[in-house]
């Protein structure tokens, strides 16, 4: 049921097998979850402490040493276009307007929109010493393309958006299966008492296809499942009371305590009944929660100077995406494990009007990350944090409906910074079209097993036993760790 | 994304242009097999025109036969000769390309040129016949051996007999099953806990079998009832109560994997005709329908009569048809999917149906043979298909059937596209919907009329401005012009309109961006009438399987699940493994068009000696009492989930339950009466170190409300909960802060087995109420079981903080109030009772009391701090304080653990 193979560098102070139970309550949980571990709390009443259980968030031993200790997922649902961003295609300026054949009419979705090659209407320039390719739309980025590692052969075996994300996230297309933040941290648990280590920094502006499933726990534990902090408002859902059923301070106060004491009196006329100390245990963390989850998102403790590079002062959209970069750096210096950024539901998506469309997203996005990889730099914190930059597939390199590009899954790009990641990288390529990877193919199981690597996961040897199977992200699909992108 | 109207044309070039992709396919010569033809290749993209519903050219493509046989123009294939086959012939000239239609309503796709060369290699190897049946070996059978079919759950159960009990211990043997627990109780040197006071047990039946506490009243007459028999009375009158049903039926319900949407794609389709099954379920429990005939029905319902043949259903006939809405519940995405996955979605509709059927009726992991033999159980792939045969002739991939009310193609469907449900064909309820969409309409008329109001103004002033511009001599005949009617204009007057119109015409766009407010108004009202749509309801239809008669394409095994890798066919059938002692599995076709498949499956499975039926019912009927099965795992009585507890008592259970002709209520009362039941929750140090995690049952365990109870008990205790049965799931509504609470009437909300029930995805109104997500509802994926149970922080903000328990707790206090008066201490009594069933201690009146007076005082002086409001004026603050006050404590009370744990 755990993670197997402890093998052969020392363990860190917080994994010592047992804990009593003030020792527990003092450092283990995540706040949202910590205290969901009953069978562990209660044990020291009358028995012997029971073994570890599933469901333990207590800091647990890598497999081995591992380069990144946090995840910044930036995850550009929609299906950002490999082609007009990551991946210059010459040829398709060659081919311009030539029709395909019957063949890839099968990959098409709607074919009555369907036109010839399109080439893209942005220019690439070479970045860096590394000299990598990237659009004119990405002018931050471009300053620290020798800090990233860019795959241009992903690939996926999903056309739609919602299977394909659950490939991106589950590692298959089941719906019902355990999301990467998840295993993380059923692999890895947690390094704070008062704030969730998975946490969701979802746009105010809508969820992506498949919602709440992309940060799903699946048959893990719940205790795993990410965290929706909102950027806006109160950052948790009843975190406090609404304004008509405020209760003046002193009423607080005496609501607590007298709640304090019934629970109190009612666990002292049931011993040995584990759940009763967890409850109490989940009403002090929630106190707990009020405030470290509020000061946690609190962007007016940084210097003017953050908020400007953060593009906190620009334009609606590309503010709430860099308050989101800075929420996600403040998470992480806080000990957060899993940090997953979305954008406003699939703006990726450019079925049409792909020139203004990507225009519109890179402009809203590129500074914020560019902000993002300084920051975490000049904190030393980009070494042992992984950045990662990608949606769940590509697109397609003819037009649709004149002026977009339908999806395409079987060739795509996507980065990573980082946490171990040899800056000024490219790897894989796709043919001359880029309509399919053609040249060291990346996986989204390779992917997955590779950020696991660098988390000190062996993708292997993370199991957990569903029905009698001992399951894994990267499920029974061959998978290998992309050792070519790594220090 | 808008389509354009040159796509046609552009489609057209597509057709005609030639393949340019670099790195064209090429693969080695290889044997083609007929099965791979039919089903990878004809049965995927022919079969919407040359099936079995159409035929066009009266051509079938579905059998190697028919192809021989050809249509209007001959044989479709001439073997050992493929560019002479018209069948080659007419796909490489495009003639069978899909139409427009095809393409973009039913996602066909072209067959490609690595499947046309797979056709052509087939013709040319002389079109080798080759798809042969797999049986069930008549004698040995390698896959199940004798042995496999001795694990204990595939052996018929044999009533034990009870353990003998020593004369001394007998009081303690109030039912059968109390001597089979005692038994373990006894080998360990423990005995039961003593019993749990009257009070507490009360609660706890009450909470068990309804769902609800008790009453204050209800309280009161169950103590002046001092007969030895009052308990066993008070069983009786929870099991006559409608709201078991309610109860009971949820558990049905999620282990049917019950939903009012369809679940897999981001808009979530609604399943409106779906509420019927779920009546039918509480219905079915209240009346207590023996479990055999349930089954029957939500299993074969359509086949128990020749539905089609009668003119008019009766309402018991209605009743069978709805029963197999139980069938019905999987996530069907296929009418939401695109082309790529149409087949995939397919499939996974059978796949989650099997998975629901298999788990919550036989307890077993079939879904695991889907691909491979069952790695532990004796369930070879071969049986998962044949067992899935079953369904074949009611969910056919190949001849699909609409899951949604209206249709894809529109009532002019050239595709002759059949609904997956049947006509109600009730009067009366058709009326019912009619008055109940009436003010719908009008509703909706009126949004129409009130926007119309408003422009009409501002149009006019939008008309006189741009009239304002004309030369001032003309202004009055054109305006007379235009006011007159078309048919009474002269000829100036039409010249005159010919001419202004154009520039005069006000349009809705330049309304939008002249009068400030006005976008946002018709955007709002649109919206309205939208929402009001949505609520109107569609002419009542059975959500129903059914079987679709006349000639069902074959099953194939799936070599590892894959429907592009089909294995040899299979014949429906049960598990090979179930055998032992029963009547075999046998197709006997009705008299009337119908398979009779899933009624032999319902015969089967209804043996009174079935070694699964019974026993994987009674556990979930002990589960939902104890909180654990006997057998642990509900949904695996194979080889990898856990074995029973007490076998003997599981065995004893199950031959009884068959013997009280399957009364899930006898079960009821057999278990609530006993000795193991009634025990006191306490737990001392020796039962715990004898039986730490209560496996012996050496106490009654003490467990936290469900989801639903927490929800129903608040809304109970505070005079809120809208008792009406039936009907359509109650909407839901999206609090400013992010809560979803069920939208409600004035006079609060119903029950939560009422309140929508959505599949994933959970966005926005077609999300569970946020309390149930909180306390450990769970998508369904595709059925539950069993509730994993967790205790964590958001559960304590839900309780603190949220909008429904603080709301209800100013109910709960205004209620108080109302029956006691000002007096404290009748208050503080008054609270205890109707919220924790019993009477305060001295101790915890004296500690209530003295936090009351210091709520009143500590809101008091917040109150007089306040600036007086309109609404509050009228009302002194120390009204308000006293108020407040009382509320505040209800809720605390709401949030202690003696409210949410069961005793």
């Amino acid at each position: 049921m755990f993670p197997k193979g402890h093998r052969d560098w020392q363990p860190h102070e917080t994994s010592k097998p047992v804990l009593d139970r003030r020792d527990f309550f003092s450092r283990v949980g995540d706040g949202l979850y910590g205290a969901a571990l009953a069978s562990l709390v209660g044990s020291d009443l009358f028995a012997a402490p029971s073994a570890r259980t599933a469901s333990d968030l207590r800091p647990k031993l890598q497999h081995f040493q591992p380069k990144a200790r946090a995840v910044i997922q930036l995850f550009m649902s929609g299906g950002p276009s490999q082609m007009d961003m990551f991946d210059p295609k010459p040829a398709l300026e060659k081919y311009s307007g030539q029709l395909p054949g019957r063949d890839l009419t099968n990959d098409v979705q709607s074919l009555t929109q369907a036109g010839g090659l399109m080439p893209s209407p942005f220019k690439f320039a070479k970045h860096g010493e590394s000299g990598i390719e990237l659009c004119e739309l990405l002018p931050h980025l471009a300053k620290h393309v020798d800090d990233i590692a860019l795959i241009r052969s992903m690939y996926t075996t999903a056309f739609n958006h919602s299977p394909a994300l659950y490939i991106m996230h589950g590692g298959r297309l089941f719906p019902e299966r355990p999301t990467l933040g998840a295993w993380v941290l059923y692999g890895l648990g947690s390094e704070n008492q008062n704030l969730p280590a998975y946490v969701v920094l979802d746009d105010p502006k809508g969820l992506p296809v498949n919602g709440i499933e992309n940060w799903q726990s699946g048959w893990l534990p719940p205790v795993f499942q990410g965290t929706r902090l909102r950027s806006e408002g109160p950052p948790l859902l009843n975190l406090r009371a609404s304004e008509e059923h405020q209760y003046p301070s002193r009423v607080r106060e005496l609501h607590q305590s007298l709640l304090r004491r019934l629970a109190a009196a009612h666990r002292d006329e049931r011993p040995g009944q584990p759940d009763l100390d967890a409850r109490i245990a989940s009403y002090e963390l929630a106190a707990r929660m009020q405030i470290s989850a509020t000061d946690a998102l609190d962007l007016s403790q940084e210097t003017k100077a953050t908020r400007e590079m953060y593009a906190l002062n620009d334009s609606n959209d590309t503010a709430s995406y860099g308050r989101r970069c800075l929420m996600a750096r403040r998470l992480v210096e806080r000990g957060v494990r899993f940090v997953q950024i979305y954008i406003d539901s699939q703006i990726w998506d450019h079925h049409a009007g792909l020139e203004p469309g990507l225009r519109e997203c890179c402009l809203r996005t590129d500074k914020p990350v560019g902000a993002l990889l300084a920051d975490l730099k000049q904190r030393g914190l980009l070494e042992s944090t992984l950045v990662i930059w990608g949606g769940e597939f590509g697109r397609m390199p003819l037009a649709q409906d004149t002026t977009g590009r339908d999806h395409g899954p079987r060739g795509f790009s996507l980065w990573m910074a980082g946490g171990g990641v040899k800056g000024g990288t490219v790897y894989g390529a796709t043919d001359e079209l880029g309509y399919k990877a053609v040249e060291n193919r990346v996986s989204v199981q390779d992917f997955h097993a590779t950020i696991l690597h660098l988390l000190g996961l062996n993708h292997e040897d993370l199991v957990y036993n569903h029905h009698g199977f001992d399951e894994r992200l990267t499920s029974v699909l061959p998978a290998r760790v992309v050792h070519e992108i790594l220090i | 994304m808008a389509k354009r109207s040159g796509g046609r044309l552009l489609f057209r070039c597509i057709l005609a242009a030639v393949v340019l992709l670099p790195g064209s396919l090429s693969w080695a010569q290889r044997e083609v097999t007929e099965r791979e033809v039919m089903v990878t290749i004809l049965q995927l993209k022919c079969v919407m025109c040359h099936g079995k519903r159409k035929q066009d050219g009266d051509l079938d493509v579905r059998t190697r036969a028919a192809l021989l046989k050809g249509g209007a123009s001959g044989p479709a294939i001439m073997p050992g000769n493929p560019e002479q086959s018209l069948l080659i012939q007419r796909i490489v000239s495009e003639e069978m390309h899909p139409n427009l239609k095809l393409l973009e309503d039913y996602l066909t796709r072209p067959v490609t040129s690595s499947e046309l060369e797979i056709l052509r290699q087939w013709i040319a190897a002389g079109a080798p016949a080759g798809d042969e049946l797999v049986e069930e070996p008549s004698g040995a059978d390698p896959m199940v051996t004798s042995e496999d079919r001795d694990f204990w759950s595939f052996v018929p159960p044999e009533r034990p007999p009870s353990p003998k009990v020593p004369d001394h211990l007998l009081p303690l043997v109030r039912t059968p099953i109390d001597a089979f627990v005692l038994e373990k109780l006894e080998a360990e040197g423990i005995s039961y806990s003593p019993e749990a006071d009257r009070l507490t047990l009360m609660r706890r039946a009450y909470l068990d079998l309804l769902g609800l506490p008790p009453t204050p009243e209800e309280v009161q007459e169950y103590l002046k009832d001092s007969s030895p028999l009052a308990y066993d009375r008070l069983i009786d009158r929870l099991l006559a109560s409608p709201h078991y049903g309610e109860r009971w039926g949820k558990y049905w319900l999620d282990a049917a994997g019950y939903a009012d949407t369809e679940g897999h794609s981001d808009d979530n389709p609604p399943r409106p005709q779906a509420y019927r099954y779920r009546d039918y379920v509480i219905r079915s429990l209240n009346a207590d329908k023996p479990y055999d005939e349930f089954l029957l029905e939500q299993i074969a319902g359509d086949e128990l009569f020749d539905y089609k043949s009668v003119q008019e259903l009766t309402p018991e006939q209605r009743e069978y048809l709805v029963a197999t809405g139980f069938l019905r519940t999987a996530p069907d995405g296929t009418s939401v999917h695109a082309a790529q996955e149409i087949f995939g979605e397919r499939f996974s509709v059978i796949i989650d149906q099997v998975k629901i059927l298999s788990s919550a009726v036989l307890g077993l992991t079939m879904d695991c043979a889907r691909c491979h033999d069952h790695k532990y159980d004796p369930l070879p792939l071969r049986d998962y298909y044949r067992f899935s045969a079953i369904l074949r002739t009611a969910y056919d991939p190949y001849d699909w059937l609409d899951p949604t009310i209206h249709g894809r193609g529109g009532v002019d469907d050239p595709f002759k596209q059949v609904l997956r449900s049947l006509p109600h064909g009730d009067e009366e309820l058709r009326r019912e919907v009619e008055a109940y969409n009436d003010p719908i309409q009008e509703e909706i008329e009126q949004l129409e009329r009130a926007l119309e109001e408003t422009a009409q103004p501002l149009r006019k002033k939008l008309f006189e401005q741009k009239l304002g511009t004309l030369p001032e001599k003309v202004r009055d005949d054109v305006r007379q012009a235009l006011e007159t009617p078309e048919e009474k204009r002269s000829d100036v007057q039409i010249a005159q309109v010919e001419k202004f119109d154009g520039s005069l015409k006000v349009e809705q766009q330049e309304l939008e961006e002249e009068f400030e407010g006005f976008k946002e108004q018709t955007e709002k009202t649109n919206q309205a009438i939208l929402e009001a749509k949505e609520r109107l309801r569609p002419v009542p239809r059975i959500r129903a399987l059914f079987d679709m008669a006349g000639e069902t394409t074959p099953t194939h095994m799936l070599l590892g699940g894959d429907f592009l890798n089909p294995g040899p066919r299979v014949a429906p059938g049960a598990p090979s493994a179930l055998s032992e002692g029963l009547v075999p599995y046998q197709v006997i076709k009705p008299p009337w068009d119908s398979s009779g498949r899933r009624l032999a499956l319902a015969r089967w499975l209804i043996q009174s000696n079935h070694p699964l039926t019974g026993r994987v019912m009674v556990n979930r009927i002990w589960q939902n009492h104890f909180g654990t099965g006997l057998v642990a795992t509900p949904g695996n009585f194979g080889e990898t989930g856990m074995r029973p507890s007490h076998p003997e008592l599981l065995d004893w259970l199950a031959t009884e339950f068959v013997r009280q002709g399957w009364s899930q209520k006898v079960m009821h009362r057999l278990i609530m009466t006993s000795t193991v039941y009634r025990q006191s929750s306490r737990v001392d140090s020796l039962r715990h170190e004898a039986d730490p995690e209560n496996i012996l049952l050496s106490r009654f365990p003490l467990r936290r409300m469900d989801a639903e109870t927490i929800r129903d008990s608040i809304l109970h205790v505070a005079g809120r909960l809208v008792t009406t049965q039936f009907g359509p799931a109650d909407e839901m509504e999206v609090k400013p802060s992010g809560e979803v609470v069920s939208k409600g009437t004035p006079a609060g909300c119903r029950r939560s087995v009422y309140t929508l029930q959505p599949r994933p995805k959970w966005s926005g109104t077609k999300s569970p109420p946020t309390l149930l997500e909180t306390f450990d509802v769970l998508p369904l994926r595709p059925n539950c079981l069993k509730r994993p149970h967790s205790t964590v922080s958001s559960q304590a903000l839900q309780l603190m903080n949220s909008h429904l328990v603080r709301e209800n707790s100013r109910y709960f206090a205004s209620r108080v109030l109302a029956a006691t008066g000002v007096d404290p201490e009748k208050q503080i009594e008054r609270v205890y009772l109707v919220a924790l069933s019993r009477w305060p201690s001295k101790e915890e009146k004296k500690v209530s009391g003295e936090t009351l007076r210091d709520f009143n005082r500590y809101w008091l002086e917040h109150l007089e701090q306040e600036a007086p409001t309109a609404s509050t004026a009228d009302v002194s603050n120390s009204n308000r304080a006293q108020q407040h006050a009382l509320a505040t404590f209800c809720h605390v009370i709401l949030n202690s653990p003696e409210f949410t744990y069961v005793d």
